[in-house]
């Protein structure tokens, strides 16, 4: 039964099962949905490529919780050993530096992945800039389903963007010449991500995460972020420039 | 100090904020070799970044720096265009990768440039390089310089580091290193910083300098105490003419004699650390508070081209004529005559002239001495396993002699220096060091006195 096993997994004695209490706390509902079929970023793209036994192994061994704004996922440099798939909401990736700064890495969306490899710490801290939820697969049961059904892990992160994919994305944002650029190419990957229709040649882009996050994120400081949304707004490149979103020509 | 040191009183030494020092630099290190180690720069590596402004409005007679006295400023623009384009250039190898934690603007005089033109380069390494609002922002400033509200916006432009070069201030010594600048002048900077906001502000002091003496040197030091500077760093002057021509303007034998030398450095130290100060390293003192101090006191002091330092980053880049930066065992200098370094940031080439690719032998040396130097006790296991019998036997000779003067106490690979010896602790780095041996010819031309 992957519930109850999932539960001693929990109330494992260390830092591990400490730090899952912990996130235990913070979650609102850590019960799994009754059925897959139910999820709304199935067919979108994670769990879409499976087939139906590899998909009764993975439903098995899911499970659903929610992470309330501001409260973490995981955290750098203590254990992680479990997959997980944002299915609602959005996070922020960051890393503290050799100087005690935190360096923002990245932004997870609806159908992004973390913690991709089980490991004793973790590379980020993830933290959930909204009332998110995620499904989680300890890698543990993973491994197991591969005796079963090889590759399934592979094919289940194959679709979503990883942290790896984050920090491509990363670098290519911070190699851009100007800060217009820079501002340009982070909204149309939110806008790929996140953003929707508004209305005929119009694309609305959430921004969950705050302005200084957005600085931290591009190698700019926040006056220059500043500056730069104003100026882009001046210029038309942004049709509407709100606290939390923007809108762009679709 | 114990009678038996007095011999190591005259030693030259170098100043080790590098290994091997800048002496051993030549043209075998390229921009090439620059340019491949900025693309292995990691994605998120801290960097520290070194601007060097080499203009001054007035010569200083004891000045060892690469700088030029210019009248024209027309000429500091033009510099400040090939810095631009340099900081774009080393952007461009980087790629994205690489974090600035801080930019130190040295000199020269930094503030010989205006407020505008220093907003303008840190607006370039913002856009090359990365700025957040977190990058720690430090500026070497000439009081006779600082115009009315430079200090506001420089503050306003996120400097939260300034550096005064003080020197000294009696009227005589400053006529003596034609220096003349008056305690209000400091006062009413120091003043300005503390309104703003700026809660790290450094003066640099020098002893050796002609004229000084006991009371004089103890009166600039309790005017320094009485301004409170959050560091001091006290320097020993390196009076080395045939090395550096422009020395020669100053009267030699004005030069205080070596037994005095000691005697100022020591009264600074006595002075300072008794009104509260923390001493950082050989040279350096930092209120209890202070981030340096803080560093010391939880052992992440480190040495770089600026002295001791928080700075975390391994990586250091410098920018502009005659700067030296350190990327992945390469220490790599740029050209240090303006003509030079035009030329090639002109054509978007990295400016690199000279410099060093580090051995692993040498990288072992350089950390064992830093940690020396930084610690007080530095573990030469490493250090003697990475030379050959002979070096090593001749370092632990050295070690040996130094041992038998209680400069040291030595149990089987730990190194600790007496705590009294401290001001000598280049000497015993020096110990450490098999390349001195080999360029004592040279030494005594180019390296400072260890007090």
């Amino acid at each position: 039964m992957p519930l109850i096993r999932l539960a001693a997994g929990l109330n494992r004695p260390g830092k591990m099962g400490e730090r899952l209490e912990t996130a235990e706390k913070h979650c609102k509902a850590q019960d799994r949905p009754k059925s897959c079929d139910l999820c709304e970023v199935r067919g979108q793209s994670i769990c879409a490529d499976l087939g139906p036994r590899e998909f009764l192994h993975v439903e098995k061994t899911m499970a659903r919780r929610a992470v309330v704004k501001n409260k973490t996922l995981m955290i750098e440099g203590e254990p992680n050993e479990s997959l997980y798939i944002v299915v609602d909401g959005s996070f922020r990736l960051s890393k503290v530096l050799e100087d005690g700064r935190r360096q923002v890495t990245g932004f997870l969306f609806k159908g992004d992945f973390v913690g991709v490899r089980s490991t004793k710490a973790s590379a980020y801290t993830a933290e959930a800039l909204e009332d998110s939820s995620v499904c989680y697969f300890p890698h543990r049961y993973l491994d197991e389903i591969a005796i079963d059904a090889p590759g399934v892990k592979d094919r289940l992160i194959a679709r979503g963007q990883t942290e790896y994919h984050k920090a491509q994305d990363h670098i290519v944002l911070l190699g851009k010449k100007t800060a217009e650029e820079r501002v340009i190419s982070f909204i149309d990957l939110i806008s790929k991500n996140i953003g929707s229709s508004d209305g005929p040649s119009r694309r609305r882009v959430p921004l969950p995460m705050s302005r200084q996050d957005i600085a931290d994120y591009l190698g700019l400081r926040l006056e220059t972020l500043s500056r730069t949304l104003a100026a882009l707004k001046q210029d038309g490149s942004l049709l509407e420039l709100a606290r939390h979103y923007v809108v762009i020509a679709a | 100090m114990k009678p038996e040191w007095r011999k190591y009183l005259g030693v030259r030494a170098p100043r080790y904020t590098s290994y091997p020092s800048a002496l051993h630099f030549d043209e075998q290190a390229t921009a090439a070799d620059y340019e491949r180690r900025l693309g292995e720069v990691g994605l998120y590596e801290p960097l520290s970044l070194y601007v060097h402004i080499p203009f001054c409005r007035q010569l200083c007679w004891y000045c060892g720096c690469n700088m030029r006295v210019e009248n024209d400023y027309s000429r500091a623009l033009r510099y400040v265009r090939a810095l631009n384009t340099e900081i774009q250039t080393v952007g461009r190898h980087l790629g994205g990768a690489g974090r600035p934690l801080s930019v130190h603007f040295g000199g020269g005089t930094p503030n010989y440039l205006k407020v505008a033109e220093i907003g303008d380069i840190l607006g370039a390494i913002e856009l090359a390089l990365g700025l957040t609002d977190g990058t720690r922002l430090a500026i070497e400033l000439d009081p006779r310089l600082i115009a009315d509200g430079d200090i506001e916006r420089l503050a306003g432009l996120g400097f939260n580091r300034m550096s005064l070069g003080v020197q000294d201030f009696d009227a005589e010594v400053q006529a003596a290193i034609n220096r003349l600048q008056s305690f209000e002048m400091i006062e009413s900077a120091v003043g300005e910083m503390r309104r703003v906001g700026v809660n790290d502000i450094s003066f640099d002091l020098l002893y050796g300098l002609p004229k000084q003496t006991h009371d004089s040197f103890t009166e600039t030091l309790e005017k320094t105490i009485a301004l409170s500077p959050d560091r001091v760093a006290v320097f020993g002057y390196a009076h080395l003419p045939s090395a550096l021509p422009r020395q020669r303007l100053l009267d030699e034998t004005l030069l205080p004699p070596e037994e005095t030398r000691a005697d100022l450095a020591g009264r600074a130290d006595d002075m300072l650390v008794a009104s509260g100060y923390r001493r950082v390293g050989f040279d350096h003192y930092a209120k209890p508070d202070n981030l340096l101090a803080r560093a010391d006191l939880e052992g992440r002091l480190r040495r770089n081209f600026q002295g001791f330092t928080d700075d975390v980053a391994d990586t250091m880049l410098g920018f502009g004529a005659s700067a030296i930066g350190y990327v992945g065992g390469l220490y790599a200098q740029n050209a240090k005559t303006l003509g030079d370094y035009y030329r090639r940031t002109d054509s978007q080439e990295l400016a690199t002239m000279r410099g060093l690719i580090l051995s692993p032998r040498e990288m072992a040396i350089g950390r064992t001495i830093r940690e020396l130097l930084c610690r007080s006790q530095a573990d030469i296991a490493a250090l003697l396993a990475s030379l050959a019998p002979t070096e090593a036997n001749a370092v632990c000779a050295r070690l040996d002699a130094l041992e038998a003067d209680g400069l040291i106490s030595w149990e089987g690979d730990l190194v600790a220096l007496a705590p009294e010896a401290r001001p000598l602790s280049r000497v015993v780095a020096m110990a450490l060091d098999p390349y001195e041996k080999a360029m004592a010819g040279n030494s005594l031309r180019s390296l400072a006195r260890a007090v």
